[in-house]
């Protein structure tokens, strides 16, 4: 419910004017950014790493090509992630693990990552995820009203149960016709489910699409840990600028150690998709 | 200790009665409607001894036998002397005029010299009301906060929000009462208007320090706000229709002079505006105060008042929310002898919040309350010309229901929860003598006990590592039954207070004031919004302790015509309630491990002119302050600088009556931009772009400052004519300053909000007003 306050933002952004802006600040030294992601669908693991930037640094972020990029599962096994294996140019600073490897629900995954002469660790736990029902859609009052897109009215309405007896959380991405799409740039969907009722029935998508769409839903498992950065990386997406009505934001809480920037994120995925006709 | 307190009461009370001394006392009120007036100082040359009236209009002093000059002085009216032959216990009514000065400046003969050099109370402003709606208003609308705002030693935290901070404190550390009920948020349209609506407003007071032992549970400041009585001479009624809002108060006796009643509503109408715009996001506020008083005869007296306001924010059929307070008082005054006498009041007063979304597959309500409830004793006797002895007994009940969720159809995917609630017990009970040592030092020494209890029923959950916040876990459960005490607080606040005469209208005071906060505000913003919500002191949560010293040199010139004051102060808080970074405090039934508790630190002075009648009225401040905290788990346990800090701020305020149809009036505010966090940096995680952020309040917004004009014309038609109009215009923000509100940054977007480089971060500047024009018309019959 920390949207409360952006919300509020939101209201005085509409009342208020704004304009550009240049900041005085400080140089600050770069520092290593991973990303790194483990869950037990094919195709859904990589590590990603990488240097951060001033605040006025234009394009892509520097990648850094030279680490070693280990996981161990909680059996000891330990996979070794290669550099870019298939040369592609786009994906300087992604480390993939051989084909075939797949996370496995209930295990604990640990990342070991070497750069800059530095080490870097992260834990996290493959935990279940619900399976979606079944997934439809329907046109938006809304969107028909005010589309966000033009001739983008349907909406996906997602059906599950939510087992009530244990504390799961979640993060949703949505796809349109392949690519990852979000009502804001700045959106995470993410959630706890210390609200949720046991029937979900028909909740609503964030994103809208059009006829002839292929929509995809995943959604992803997550530890607490996981939540809580997500949850305060969207905080710091979105902030208000330095605790107006909302907190001062603050660095994200991570399971990365040595001062890394990022999150080693380790989940399970139930993929579901539908054709808008 | 209650029964020893009581004891040394009577002991008190036996002693006096031994000596052969006559007391003088009454009631003060305004000539024009009867109202009792506050703060009138009283004074007995012959013997330099004085006193002021109390919070009800009441005074009494007690001197030996023998005839006096006793001079009545209250500012913006006219110094009234009587002589009066103590040679028996005198009852004595007075009633003053208001100074008719608006034409010449009024020379008088000598006259008593005023409150602020001669009482011993120092650190404390009040608002002069009929100045103050002579001054330039947002939108015309009259906001006593907005004024508060612009008093020394207190700042605010950008325009447009009623959050006010005193002396280094933070915006819930002040205690907001009207009629002596706490009002938890004062904010309109998130603090665009406060709740207090001007028309009714008899008498407001800051205490910033030297605090009064009467009052406790806030650290910094006690903002006491009291309403008219209604007047119970005549008939009359008032009202404004203004561009965002329009008012009416009603007033008139019951039985003349016996009772009186006072009625008033203040309805915000923008909602008007966009429904016929065809906008479906409606937003509207209203207020309603009533206040009813019967006076039995002079030893008994009653009021009730009640204030009840509400704002109500609707986003199209689906989406609302709406917040408001509800307070009311009832009051006996009662003089059980000429020297002794009690106020008794009963308070109740509740702030809720509400937000639901109506909607069949994710619809739901959500509500959270605060309930309070007390009773009051406050007694004060006049034991002799040389002591005023104050001493009572506040107990206060509290329920807070932090949040429940339900939801608003069977299909939502919304299930129902409810936190529990959490219960509080506050006694308060002191004792203060105000005594005359020599003819120049005057003291006020007291001690205020506060005895709290966070009570069940409630469950207490005990964690592995309490300051755990990603990975929380609960080692236990502690039950605790209805009314099972949880943890007790019991804190020792003692007040002093000396005034020092220096002659020839000179005076230095010291103070010095221990302060204790059991109720927190859950809040890790600048700004509290309304669905902040609170917390006893608790199981984790300590109370939060003030020790505040502070000196001044006073001075008034001209016959009080120009006061003038200097005052340093410094002040230490421990325990000092903050958050943990990346605090999740909304709806977490958790909510312990992320508390914080530190050091507070704040220190600074305070300058300020202030000319109190004739035809250009004003006050010039000049406030210099530093403020920090250093918090384990915030900032890395670093030292920081407190987010309201404003190191230099200048306030200037005038109005000048140039003849009987025009008035003008001006505001000028400079100050310290606010501290900020900004970006340093960023990084790539998935197709985001977050900020990498500089330390806590690193940098700073640009300096503050503006400019606000206003012309109040009374057209001079028929004079005889019971209708008066009035007709106030004002300039927002004169000059057109774009002063910051708040810094945001995003990915460089175009004039449509379309993100042009996904990989270019730009920052933004918000600014909330441009120069804002309005004008008001006011009514009286």
């Amino acid at each position: 419910m920390r949207t409360l306050t952006i919300f509020l933002f939101a209201i005085v952004l509409l009342a208020a004017c704004d304009e550009p802006i240049e900041l005085d600040i400080n140089q600050v030294d770069p520092k290593i950014v991973i990303e790194g992601l483990v869950t037990d669908k094919p195709g859904y693991q990589m590590v990603k790493v990488s240097r951060s930037v001033g605040f006025y640094t234009e394009g892509k972020t520097p990648r850094i090509t030279n680490a070693v990029v280990t996981v161990e599962d909680d059996l000891g096994e330990v996979v070794s992630f290669t550099h870019n294996p298939r040369n592609h140019p786009d994906s300087a600073g992604i480390y993939l693990p051989p084909s075939g490897f797949v996370g496995k629900i209930g295990r604990t995954y640990t990342l070991h990552v070497n750069a800059d002469g530095k080490d870097f660790e992260a834990t996290d736990q493959l935990l279940p995820v619900i399976s979606m029902d079944s997934l439809k859609y329907r046109v938006s009052e809304f969107q028909v009203e005010d589309p966000r897109e033009d001739g983008k009215i349907y909406e996906l309405l997602m059906y599950a149960r939510e087992p009530q007896h244990e504390k799961n959380f979640y993060l949703f991405k949505f796809y349109r016709n392949d690519s990852l799409t979000y009502f804001n740039e700045t959106d995470i969907y993410f959630s706890d489910d210390e609200l949720l009722a046991e029937n979900i029935n028909g909740a609503t998508s964030p994103v809208y699409y059009g006829i002839d769409d292929q929509a995809v839903v995943e959604v992803y498992s997550m530890s607490r840990v996981g939540y809580v950065y997500y949850s305060d990386l969207f905080s710091i997406l979105n902030n208000d600028g330095g605790g107006m009505f909302g907190p001062i934001p603050a660095s994200p809480r991570t399971n990365l150690s040595n001062d890394a920037i990022g999150f080693f994120q380790v989940s399970a995925i139930n993929i579901s998709a539908v054709k808008i006709e | 200790m209650h029964r020893f307190l009581l004891l040394a009461v009577f002991f008190f009370l036996s002693f006096a009665s031994w000596s052969q001394k006559f007391t003088l006392n009454g009631y003060v009120r305004d000539a024009d409607n009867g109202e009792e007036l506050l703060g009138v100082t009283v004074y007995v040359p012959q013997l330099k001894a004085g006193t002021v009236t109390n919070d009800y209009g009441f005074y009494a002093i007690t001197l030996p036998k023998g005839t006096y000059e006793v001079q009545f002085t209250y500012v913006g009216f006219d110094t009234r002397t009587l002589t009066i032959d103590l040679s028996k216990d005198v009852s004595q009514n007075i009633e003053m005029a208001s100074e008719a000065s608006v034409i010449q400046e009024v020379v008088i003969e000598e006259k008593a010299i005023d409150e602020n050099v001669i009482s011993v109370q120092m650190s404390k402003n009040t608002l002069n009301m009929n100045q103050v709606r002579k001054l330039p208003a947002l939108f015309g609308e009259v906001d006593i906060i907005k004024n508060i705002q612009l008093l020394p030693g207190v700042v605010s935290a950008g325009e447009g929000t009623s959050a006010f901070f005193v002396r280094g404190g933070s915006a819930d550390q002040n205690l907001i009462l009207i009629d002596e009920a706490p009002v938890y948020d004062p904010s309109h349209l998130f603090g665009l208007f406060s709740v207090f609506n001007a028309d009714v407003i008899k008498d407001s007071e800051l205490y910033k320090g030297g605090i009064p032992a009467r009052f406790g549970g806030r650290l910094s400041s006690i903002l006491d706000v009291r309403t008219k009585d209604g007047n119970n001479k005549t008939f009359g009624a008032a009202g404004g229709i203004g561009l965002l809002a329009s008012r009416l108060a009603i007033e008139a006796p019951i039985v003349k002079d016996k009772s009186s009643f006072i009625i008033s509503g203040r309805r915000s109408y923008v909602d008007g505006f966009l429904k016929v715009a065809g906008e479906d996001n409606l937003v509207h506020f209203y207020d309603i105060n009533a206040k009813f008083n019967f006076r039995h005869n002079n030893k008994n007296r009653f009021f009730l008042a009640f204030y009840a306001g509400r704002d109500v924010f609707n986003f199209g059929d689906d989406f609302a929310f709406a917040w408001g307070n509800k307070t009311g008082t009832f009051r006996w005054n009662h003089l059980f002898n000429e020297r002794l006498f009690l106020n008794t009041s009963f308070i109740a007063s509740q702030f809720d919040y509400k937000l639901g979304l109506d909607d069949v597959s994710s619809g739901f309500e959500w509500t959270s309350d605060l309930q309070e409830m007390s009773l009051k004793n406050d007694l004060s006797y006049s034991l002799n010309e040389a002591n005023e002895i104050t001493f009572g007994y506040h107990l206060t009940g509290r329920r807070f229901s932090p949040g429940e969720i339900t939801p608003t159809s069977p299909e939502s995917l919304f299930t129902t929860l409810k936190q529990q609630h959490m219960y509080a017990l506050d006694h308060g009970i002191y004792l203060s003598n105000q005594q005359k040592l020599t003819d120049q030092l005057l003291v006020d020494y007291g001690v205020r006990l506060s005895i709290f209890q966070n009570v069940g029923r409630g469950n207490v959950y005990l964690y592995s590592d309490p300051r755990e916040n990603v990975k929380i876990e609960r080692i236990d459960t502690l039950y605790y039954d209805k009314g099972e005490v949880i943890k007790s607080y019991v804190n020792l606040e003692p007040r002093v207070s000396v005034r020092y005469l220096l002659g020839n209208g000179q005076s230095l005071k010291l103070s010095y004031n221990r302060m204790v906060q059991n109720t927190h505000l859950i809040s890790s913003g600048t700004v509290p919004i309304p669905f902040n919500t609170w917390n006893p002191s608790n199981y984790y949560l300590k109370p939060q302790i003030a020790d505040q010293i502070a000196g001044g040199y006073f001075r008034n010139f001209k016959d009080n015509l120009y006061e003038f004051s200097v005052e340093a102060f410094y002040k230490d808080v421990q325990n000092v309630t903050d958050f943990a970074d990346n605090a999740q405090l909304f709806f977490n039934e958790n909510l312990s491990v992320e508390y914080r508790q530190g050091k507070a630190w704040s220190y600074g002075t305070e300058w300020m002119v202030n000319k109190t009648s004739g035809k250009l009225t004003g006050m010039v401040s000049y406030t210099w302050s530093k403020s920090m905290r250093k918090i384990d788990g915030v900032n890395k346990g670093k030292e920081f600088v407190a987010n309201h800090d404003r190191r230099n701020v200048f306030n200037a305020q005038a109005t000048y009556d140039l003849n009987e149809k025009w008035s003008f009036g001006a505001v000028f505010t400079y100050s310290t931009g606010r501290p900020i966090s900004l970006s340093e940096g960023s990084y790539e995680y998935g197709s985001y772009r977050p900020d990498i952020l500089s330390e806590r309040n690193g940098y700073r917004l640009k300096d503050f400052h503006r400019l606000d004009l206003s012309a109040t014309l009374n057209p001079r038609k028929n004079l005889s004519r019971r209708w008066k109009g009035q007709w106030v215009f004002s300039i927002y923000n004169a000059y057109y300053r774009k002063n910051p509100f708040t810094i945001y940054t995003r990915a460089l977007q175009d004039e449509d909000g379309n993100v042009i480089d996904k990989d270019k971060k730009e920052a933004r500047l918000i600014y909330l007003f441009p120069v804002l024009p309005s004008v008001t018309y006011n009514f009286k019959f």
